[in-house]
């Protein structure tokens, strides 16, 4: 109940937080809220996932990873430009998605928790290192000119193509809003991730809607793999970390909230970009996710006790 | 199975692997090695696993228990046979000042923040250049027993006994019904007295303690240790497929699982440069989706079916 004013409290703290670290180093901020959008971009389907199917998808970065080699090579055969194939892209990994909750997810949902969490850990495992077989672990990439375009503003000089990754989590994040609470399939679907007994007796096709969010969270992982791939190099192994982060941005906004990974992302992102803003302490920015999943997680376990 | 026959069995498969050296040559003496430590660190996940908690943090241990035992020997000039015993009781004091707090956790939260720590320790290692060495790690003087191949087949031996004899000891006293206890059921374990905290301690800082004693073993028998070679998620990804392919809640099943699995690998590796870990991914999927009980299940399945159909 004390929820609102402590959440607005901390918003607080935060914008102030944010307006010192503009006025000593503005760019610590912008490549903070940079990185945050590609933090959310990513979570925000695993949120779905996790929020309506209930499943922890640790083969999650995995699929954008593969999702970004199947732009790379349909961008090296055609020539198309990988925002172009964005979409099409999408369209495959929903697909993909489709396919793979038919073959193996949907048989461990029945399954123990921890059998589910295995298979998907199964599953990334069997991405990754299928994509390093076929296509080794040699780094990958596609020089664009617009990536490097920058801005400039006064003394300041940035770049701005990151801002791209912002939009698309502000996007996804809203636009999933509207879906789950103005479109039919949308209400069905969160009536589902409530309670799929109770849905499935309203009349609702629980197996099939489950399908169908994970391969709509396969295609926003998708469309993020080919906007990844204009920004950085690729290689079998570079989904693995966002994988970990999405659960951690997931966790910490709460489950089925999915604005709140873009809150989420928004605190790792600019605490990363701090640190990385001194010299010495650069080689500890990795650290900060890690510690923040820890103290989010024992954090949470604290409270649930108390309820 | 008739226990004379098993016991019988087991002398037999001890004396072969002690008497190893003298009957086989290097490269492979240096494959049992490896097949040795996966196996013990396959039986100390699932020794870990008896009691529900799944732990994705076995290369963090494993790494700590690397370091220790370079560190000892260079930074505290422990010789080489006293820092291998260090970094079992590194390991084990870490993991039970961890333990205090996650082993509160349960389920998808604990195993995240075992992955979550086996990170931080990494990221730590390789973060305190003057102390660690930093990404380039740490060199030896020599290989421990002066790089002697059979030498070393009977260190990783030992440290594979180790694994074993507390699995054993994991199987046949209190500690299996406590286990098999939380694993089944937290809220009855509790009403008949089973003190659940104190029993997932025990389990866990035993198995922490014996991976960081293979890891001790491991470094010292290359006499090195980098972040990026101790650290590897594969200490991590192999021992779990190997298990879970062999079959869980037991001892035989592992081993059995490691055996399959680690000389597969080998010939794999030589046969794909890239990626042959395809196949543990792979199998990880099919062993859960399929079988479950893993090989040693469905041979007992296959051997009572009766029993089974009843039950």
């Amino acid at each position: 109940m004390a929820m609102k004013p402590r959440a607005a409290a901390l918003a607080a703290l935060g914008l102030a937080a944010a307006a010192s670290i503009a006025l000593w180093k503005p760019t610590v901020l912008i490549y903070g809220v940079q990185q945050a959008g590609l933090y959310a971009a990513i979570a925000i389907p695993m949120g779905l996932v996790l929020g309506i199917v209930h499943i922890v998808n640790l083969a999650h970065g995995d699929f954008m990873m593969v999702a970004a080699y199947a732009t790379y090579f349909a961008c090296k055969a055609s020539g198309m430009d990988p925002l172009v194939a964005a979409l099409p892209t999408a369209a495959v990994t929903a697909a993909l998605g489709w396919v793979v909750y038919r073959l193996t997810i949907r048989k461990a949902l029945k399954a123990p928790e921890l059998n589910q969490l295995i298979l998907t850990f199964g599953l990334g495992i069997a991405l990754s290192q299928g994509v390093n077989l076929l296509f080794t672990s040699q780094t990958r990439k596609i020089s664009l000119d617009y990536v490097s375009a920058s801005l400039s503003l006064g003394e300041l000089s940035f770049g701005v193509w990151s801002f791209v990754f912002v939009a698309v989590a502000v996007l996804y994040a809203y636009g999933l809003k509207l879906f789950l609470t103005r479109t039919t399939t949308g209400k069905a679907a969160l009536a589902v991730g409530q309670n799929p007994r109770g849905a499935a007796i309203v009349g609702i096709d629980v197996d099939r809607t489950y399908g169908l969010v994970f391969a709509l969270a396969l295609a926003l992982v998708g469309g993020m793999g080919a906007l990844f791939l204009t920004k950085s190099a690729i290689f079998p192994g570079v989904g693995g970390p966002f994988t970990m982060k999405s659960f951690c941005l997931v966790a910490m906004a709460g489950i089925g909230n999915i604005p709140g990974i873009l809150g989420a992302s928004l605190l790792l992102g600019l605490s990363e970009s701090f640190l990385r803003a001194f010299r010495g302490l650069r080689g500890w920015a990795d650290i900060v996710f890690f510690v923040l999943i820890i103290a989010v997680i024992l954090g949470r376990s604290i409270k649930w006790r108390k309820s | 199975m008739n226990r004379n026959l098993s016991r019988a069995l087991a002398a037999l498969a001890l004396s072969a692997a002690v008497a190893l050296p003298a009957l086989a040559g290097a490269y492979p003496l240096q494959v049992a090695r490896n097949v040795m430590i996966y196996m013990a660190l396959a039986v100390t996940w699932d020794m870990l696993l008896r009691s529900g908690q799944i732990s994705f943090g076995i290369a963090g241990l494993f790494g700590l228990g690397a370091y220790a035992a370079v560190l000892g020997v260079l930074r505290a000039g422990m010789p080489a046979w006293l820092s291998i015993p260090f970094a079992a009781l590194f390991s084990g004091l870490v993991a039970l000042l961890i333990g205090f707090f996650i082993l509160r956790l349960r389920a998808m939260y604990f195993s995240i923040v075992t992955l979550a720590l086996a990170e931080i320790f990494r990221i730590v290692i390789h973060n305190l250049h003057d102390f660690t060495g930093g990404p380039e790690g740490v060199v030896l003087q020599g290989v421990i027993a002066g790089g002697d191949a059979g030498k070393l087949y009977w260190l990783a031996l030992a440290g594979l006994a180790a694994a074993l004899a507390a699995s054993w000891w994991f199987e046949n006293s209190r500690i299996h019904f406590a286990l098999t206890a939380i694993r089944n059921n937290e809220t009855s374990a509790k009403s008949s007295g089973v003190d659940i905290f104190r029993w997932l301690l025990v389990a866990f800082v035993v198995t922490s303690s014996i991976q960081g004693l293979l890891g001790g073993i491991y470094a010292h028998s290359f006499g090195f240790a980098t972040p990026e070679s101790v650290f590897d998620a594969n200490f991590t990804l192999l021992p779990l497929a190997m298990a879970l392919l062999g079959g869980i809640h037991s001892t035989v099943g592992p081993v059995l699982g490691a055996v399959l699995l680690g000389l597969a690998a080998e010939w794999l590796k030589l046969k794909l440069p890239y990626g042959h870990l395809v196949v543990y991914g792979v199998i990880i999927i099919v062993v859960i989706l399929f079988m479950p009980q893993g090989l040693l299940g469905m041979a007992r399945k296959a051997a009572r079916p009766a029993e089974r159909r009843t039950a």
